[in-house]
This record gives C-alpha cells, sequence and structure tokens, in this order.
C-alpha cells in the first residue's frame, strides 16, 4: 500500500464536470505561499494500481462515487469526501467548519451537503458525460435534449470519447453470423 | 440450446445488488498479447466483453456477468477488455461503444452484441446465443 503525505482526491476524469471540479482542487490546494493540503488526480483504469493506493478501493466503486483516500488508510466518499476537500481547502476552510455542526445528532449542513452532491451526480450526463453512470429517469429526457441541440448546433458535434450503449432491447444474433454457430458443448 | 429457465434468474437476481464490491473476480482481463494467445488461438466458445471502467452500464451488468461466468464455469470463457488500455484492440474489431459482447468460436467471431439490458437472464442468454451451451 502506498503511503499518502496528504489526502488524495480522485475523479472520474471522463466526466467534464469532474474533471473541471478535479483540476479547480488541484489548483486549490496548491498554493504558492505554503505546502500542498491534498492531492487530485483522476481514477484512471488500473484496478492493481488503485489497489495500491487502497486495498480496499474498489474501481467500480471509484466512478460510482467521489473518493478521498485519507492518509491514515481510511477512505471518505460522496458528501463527506466533499466536506473533508472543503476542510483543507485554504480557499474554502473559512465557511467548511459548519459541516461538523451537530444539533442532537442530526448534521444539517452535511445533510445539506450530501444532497446537493447527490443531485450533481445526477444532473452530470446533462452535460454530455462520457462516464457518468446510468441516467435518473427524471434526467433521461434532459440528456436527450442537450445531446440532440449538441448534434443540431454544436461545433464539432462529436464525442470525443467512446459512447456507452444503454441497453439493445434484446440480444438477437446477427444475421451475418448465421450459420456460423451451433456448437454443441457440454 | 435448453431453454433458459427465465424465473430461477429472476429470483437469483433480487438476492443480488449492482454493489461489485467483495465480489470474487471471475473474469480474467485481458492485453493485446493474451488476447491473441487466449482468444484467438483458443479453442471452444468465448465471450469477450468490450468494457470501461467509467462505464456505468459496464458496472450495471458487473454483478450478473460474474454470476454469469460463475454458472458457465468451464463450458464457456468469458474475458474483459479494458478499451481505455487497449485502444488497438478495440479498434480492430471495430468496437463503436461500452459494452460490447464479442462472441467467438475456435478463434473466429460468431456474435456480436452492443449495449445490454442489465439483467441476469439477458446476460446469459447475450453470452451463449450463439453456441449450444448446457448448463
Amino acid at each position: 500500500m502506498t503511503n499518502l503525505n496528504q489526502p488524495l482526491l480522485l475523479f472520474d476524469g471522463g466526466c467534464a464536470v469532474c474533471n473541471r471540479i478535479g483540476q479547480w482542487v488541484q489548483k486549490a490546494a496548491h498554493p504558492r505561499s505554503s505546502a500542498a493540503t491534498l492531492d487530485a488526480r483522476a481514477i484512471g483504469s488500473d484496478p492493481a494500481e488503485l489497489r495500491t493506493l487502497n486495498p480496499n478501493l474498489d474501481i467500480w466503486d471509484a466512478y460510482a462515487i467521489i473518493h478521498l483516500l485519507m492518509p491514515d488508510g481510511s477512505m471518505k466518499t460522496g458528501g463527506e469526501a466533499v466536506a473533508e476537500v472543503l476542510r483543507r481547502l485554504p480557499a474554502t476552510k473559512w465557511f467548511a467548519w459548519c459541516f461538523a455542526i451537530s444539533l442532537f445528532g442530526f448534521q444539517p449542513f452535511q445533510r445539506l451537503l450530501n444532497l446537493g452532491y447527490t443531485i450533481l451526480d445526477d444532473v452530470r450526463p446533462i452535460f454530455g458525460c462520457a462516464s457518468c453512470g446510468t441516467p435518473r429517469v427524471w434526467v433521461k429526457p434532459i440528456t436527450r435534449l442537450t445531446a440532440w441541440t449538441k448534434l443540431r448546433f454544436g461545433k464539432g458535434a462529436t464525442r470525443a470519447t467512446t459512447p456507452h450503449f444503454s441497453h439493445a432491447p434484446a440480444p438477437t444474433l446477427n444475421s451475418a453470423y448465421a450459420g456460423a454457430s451451433g456448437a454443441k458443448v457440454d | 440450446m435448453d431453454e433458459l429457465d427465465f424465473a430461477s434468474f429472476d429470483a437469483m437476481e433480487t438476492r443480488m445488488t449492482h454493489s461489485t464490491s467483495g465480489l470474487l473476480d471471475r473474469i480474467p482481463t485481458l492485453s493485446g498479447d493474451s488476447f491473441n494467445a487466449t482468444v484467438i488461438k483458443g479453442t471452444g466458445p468465448i465471450a469477450v466483453e468490450f468494457m470501461s471502467y467509467g462505464c456505468g452500464y459496464c458496472r450495471a451488468i458487473e454483478p450478473f456477468l460474474q454470476q454469469v461466468a460463475e454458472t458457465l464455469d468451464r463450458k464457456e470463457q468469458i474475458f474483459r477488455v479494458n478499451i481505455e488500455a487497449e485502444p488497438e484492440l478495440s479498434a480492430a474489431f471495430e468496437v463503436q461503444g461500452t459494452p460490447t459482447f464479442i462472441m467467438f468460436l475456435d478463434g473466429r467471431e460468431v456474435g456480436r452484441v452492443e449495449g445490454i439490458q442489465p439483467t441476469l437472464s439477458n446476460v446469459m442468454a447475450v453470452v451463449t446465443q450463439p453456441f449450444d451451451i448446457n448448463y
């Protein structure tokens, strides 16, 4: 397991929204006058390499929800990770203390942040993200509309990354393969 | 091919979650070199999933694919190719998106399915459809 000197934020490099946020965090966490407060990098595509950072880190999970790897070997995810990042950035730490406020065990600001993260996670596909998971039902019409608008009016109107197929209606053998199959395997 | 037992698949689905954590990975990942040795020069039925870890649809079918790999065991081999790590391989097979399943028999492509509904019965049907497999 790689020893981390400071927390490491993992973000989805295939997602335009996450990339922007990740780059902003990276920039904000490296002030010229002082040492870096955390690192940020894209998840990548090597599960084994990720496990060297933390043996419990699954690459599928890393893409499903934002992860912050802590130097002590623990991991924070989702809204908890966002709160920890905000606490460590010089530009945001002045207000990030509020996420720790607890009223009879209830953390109102942390709950709000969790909700905000969930909403942002849900709406990512609207911005043409190529790796944002399966859009929720209420987001699908908007993603179709934005995709159509991009195709119709956008410059270059092509996606830079490989598209992800949602589903095929039913598995049917391509006619090109007719007669090519039929091996009996017991 | 025997009729698929869709009722039992549906029952299994209710017990499965989409979380992949803690699952034993039964699907080896192939690189360019190992692809040639394992698939092109391989014998018997082989299914290869061209996928990427950032693909939500690939994630959705992953638990079902693991279950299918366990069910089929030695009757059919299932592999994955990460298209981000192996762009030449995905280009060579003209993979237009993920997930794409390509079925091979004795090194020859005999079937291809792009995109799959994330259900166990559907994944089982996709990887076994070109072959006559009793399981």
